[in-house]
């Protein structure tokens, strides 16, 4: 009896599966949703892809799970390799794939800068709301009131909005989806791969700790998209983000598009400036 | 052959553009900065990249990843940013990628004396990583020294897939001499795998790297900070992985020590007297050697030009004769643990710790130390 | 081996003077060494910067007494005092209160009043210099074309060749590889 193969297989290391999840994550629905877009787009392979990674569950998506050059590099610094990545060789499409805590608490700063440059990356935040992987302590995305192993009586600490915060950057494309809004998520990851292909793009995933978040509030899997589909609310424009949090909702959509030079762009016309003046 | 009238800084800079540097990552800080400078004039101009990053963590990590993708590839920094690197170190020690680093030393701790020259992060570039590891640091003695030895940093990274790190001083740095520049440096081009079965994180014989795949070519290599396999596929429980994996690295420098270990020797065989010495301090122990000798003192002068991987044989071998070991330092005392080490148990070592403030080690210093006075 | 030391005060142009002096015997063929030392980083502060010079490589930079050691300003002074005892000749501006058993006093800074050179006292003092023949005016002249400041600082320098001629030999007495 022969079984058809998922279509994700061609772009995973057929060798290392099963995933190292644990059962019921959503990184396989972030997973699903990339490979589904570049299948889309026609990509048939990634080796014109570099995956980098930093530390935490979601940054073992890439490494060594994707069949692609990847780099799983330090805490927090995922950023700042890619960037290295793609100045050396702006031909090759370099891809960012981390967690809220790696990519905003230990890595803000280079998230923060690498958006201001308008790099060319696209930087895919798995928002899973707690650090997972050294079993759930507060991250910088735990909503407020939540019992986390560092914040056991509740969490205190008001939570950071990445996605509202890069909307002020250079950054040429900023979107939010949760898990439960699948075909919006992949459709932002065609957008981000073709229509915008140029850039800092930013794609939020929220996508609760089936362990530290889900399993703690008593919850199954499919309780809980059915729960976040209720809870998210597609906005049309920035000015609705505030509206839609002060009820309690989750904001979602794509707060930004443009298309701006990006970086390499930039750096290359700087850098026949730089000729001419050596002419002189 | 070009003559020019360079700065530490500067030489550092021709040489690492001669021996083919396209990359630039780097953070202002004294007394590092010029070469930063140099660079952000030269490299876009020349095809290169130059970024100034947003601190020493991105400027380490940005060298990284722009390695991979087949860069020549280097930063420079002082202290703390050498504190602040070092994690990034760590990271290219275990994924073997090539770089260089250059630490122009000022006097520490923290902010300490940022414009001072000092010696005092010879162990840290030493031992600054944790975990098992080391990689090899040169120690240039002035600008030629800067010059001749960032040619050699590159050569050292590419063939044996490692940091190397050329430890410069605020002396050298912003001292400026005649540094005669090379027509033209041999770039040998990197070892790739010959195809994707050949293991780019293993390799039969400890003291040859394996061969490096640059990213965007279909090797589909896989990089990680963690234990892997010669594949590059994590591992973080076996003890073969690890063990043979750290193993391999550090052996690949420490059995190429005859290849990296340069040094120099002035002065009498048999000398009663040895001036054990690196770096800029090294100008005064030769005038001081000379003042020595000139005495009739049967004196002799090791100067370390690569620090680790030290070779104790050798170290062993020219202190032998020595009944007095003087070790002047710009620090409160590093260098001399391994003189310690190394020199004949009935030999009297005298240290000449000096600090701060801008002022060297005088000749005199030296040579009074040498005669008696210990300090 | 020849030493020239400039001693002065932030603003003076102390490194400068070094700079141009460096160069200049780097052109005419010698092996230099051009250091320097800041007392402070503010303006004001004590500011040393010298020149090492050898028909050969210079062996050690890191001297502890000069050749020849000129100090434009007080400031700094006492800091370098056993280094200025024991140089070979030491030219003091006339404005400088100290007495040193080495040393010659010139009117470096009045000359500069007189002539409308304000500011140029380190320029004047390559002059004096160059007015021993160890500095060819010529390659000084073009080492500082490439300077900003050109036209004031050939004027300035032409006057220290005028104001160096009294100490021509005794500069040379020290300077001369």
């Amino acid at each position: 009896m022969s079984v058809a193969k998922h279509f994700s297989r061609k772009y995973l290391r057929e060798e290392v599966l099963p995933t190292p999840f644990c059962p019921g994550c959503f990184n396989g629905v972030v997973m699903n949703a990339m490979f589904k877009a570049m299948e889309e787009l026609g990509i048939e392979d990634l080796r014109n892809f570099v995956f980098v990674s930093g530390i935490g569950c979601s940054s073992w998506i890439p490494n060594p799970l994707i069949r692609a050059d990847s780099l799983h590099t330090l805490h927090g610094r995922a950023v700042a390799v890619a960037t290295g990545v793609k100045l050396a060789n702006p031909r090759l499409n370099v891809v960012v794939i981390g967690g809220d805590g790696d990519l905003v608490a230990i890595g803000g700063n280079h998230l923060l800068h690498a958006a201001r440059r308008n790099m060319d990356l696209l930087v895919v935040m798995v928002n899973n709301m707690v650090y997972a992987m050294t079993r759930g302590q507060l991250a910088p995305t735990t909503p407020l009131g939540f019992r986390t192993a560092t914040t056991p009586y509740g969490n205190f600490e008001p939570p950071i909005n990445v996605a509202k915060l890069l909307i002020n950057t250079n950054a040429n494309y900023v979107a939010r989806w949760c898990v439960s809004n699948f075909h919006k998520l992949k459709q932002s990851f065609k957008e981000a791969l073709s229509e915008v292909s140029k850039g800092f793009r930013f794609i939020e995933v929220v996508a609760p700790c089936i362990t530290y978040v889900v399993r703690y509030e008593g919850k199954t899997p499919g309780q809980k998209i059915k729960e976040l589909r209720e809870a998210c609310v597609e906005v049309k424009s920035i000015s609705e983000i505030d509206d839609v949090e002060r009820r309690g909702k989750i904001a979602v959509g794509v707060f930004k598009k443009e298309l701006k030079p990006g970086y390499v762009e930039l750096y290359e016309s700087y850098a026949s400036r730089a000729r001419e003046a050596s002419q002189k | 052959m070009v003559r020019a009238l360079l700065s530490g800084n500067e030489a550092v800079a021709e040489g690492a553009l001669a021996a083919g540097c396209n990359f630039f990552a780097g953070y202002p800080i004294t007394p590092s900065s010029e070469i930063m400078h140099y660079m952000a004039r030269e490299l876009p101009k020349r095809g290169g990249s130059f970024i100034q990053a947003e601190d020493e963590l991105a400027a380490i990590n940005m060298v990284i990843g722009a390695s991979w993708a087949g860069a020549r590839a280097m930063t420079a920094t002082s202290g703390p940013g050498f504190s602040l690197m070092q994690e990034g170190l760590g990271y290219a020690i275990m994924t073997e990628t090539p770089l260089v680093i250059v630490n122009v030393m000022r006097a520490g701790p923290a902010t300490g004396q940022a414009t001072k020259a000092a010696q005092g992060d010879l162990m840290q570039a030493r031992w600054g990583r944790h975990g098992d590891q080391m990689i090899p640091v040169l120690a240039p003695s002035s600008p030629q020294e800067a010059y001749d030895l960032t040619i050699e940093a590159f050569a050292i990274a590419e063939e044996l897939r490692t940091p190397v790190v050329v430890l410069s001083d605020e002396f050298i740095a912003h001292g400026r001499e005649v540094v005669e520049l090379r027509e033209k440096v041999e770039i040998p081009s990197r070892r790739k795998p010959r195809d994707p079965s050949e293991p780019p994180f293993g390799s039969p014989d400890p003291r040859i790297a394996p061969p490096m795949p640059p990213l965007g070519e279909g090797y589909y290599v896989i990089v990680t900070g963690s234990t892997h396999n010669e594949y590059g596929y994590r591992d973080v429980h076996s003890f073969e992985t690890h063990f043979r994996l750290v193993k391999r690295l550090v052996d690949k420098i420490r059995l190429n020590v005859d290849k990296l270990f340069r040094y120099e020797v002035l002065g009498d065989d048999d000398a009663e007297v040895a001036i054990v010495c690196f770096g800029s301090v090294s100008r005064s122990a030769k005038q001081a050697l000379r003042m020595l000798r000139s005495r009739g003192v049967r004196a002799k002068l090791l100067r370390l030009v690569t620090l680790w991987p030290m070779n104790d044989e050798v170290v062993r071998r020219e202190l032998r004769s020595a009944k007095t070991i003087v070790v002047p330092e710009m620090n409160l005392g590093q260098l001399i643990y391994d003189v310690q080490r190394l020199a004949r148990e009935d030999s009297r070592i005298v240290a000449v710790n000096k600090v701060g403030g801008g002022i060297p080690i005088y000749p005199s210093e030296i040579v009074e130390a040498a005669l008696g006075g210990s300090r | 081996m020849r030493s020239i030391a400039f001693l002065g005060r932030g603003g003076q142009g102390i490194v400068f003077a070094g700079e141009v002096i460096a160069e200049t015997l780097f052109e005419q063929g010698l092996y230099v060494a051009q250091l320097q030392s800041y007392g402070a980083e503010v303006r004001g502060g004590s500011v040393l910067s010298y020149v090492v010079f050898d028909r050969d490589r210079v062996e050690n930079p890191f001297i502890e007494s000069f050749s020849l050691a000129i100090v434009l300003h007080e400031a700094g002074m006492r800091r370098w005092m056993k280094h200025l005892e024991g140089s070979d000749l030491v030219i003091l501006d006339e404005l400088v209160s100290a007495e040193l058993r080495n040393a010659v006093k010139l009117p470096i800074s009045r000359v500069c009043v007189e002539k409308g050179v304000l500011g140029r006292e380190n320029v004047v003092a390559i002059g004096v210099i160059a007015a021993s023949g160890v500095l060819d005016p010529s390659v000084v002249e073009r080492v500082l074309s490439r300077k900003r400041g050109f036209e004031k600082n050939i004027e300035a320098l032409k006057l220290g060749l005028e104001l160096g001629r009294d100490v021509a030999d005794r500069v040379a007495a020290v300077l001369r590889l």
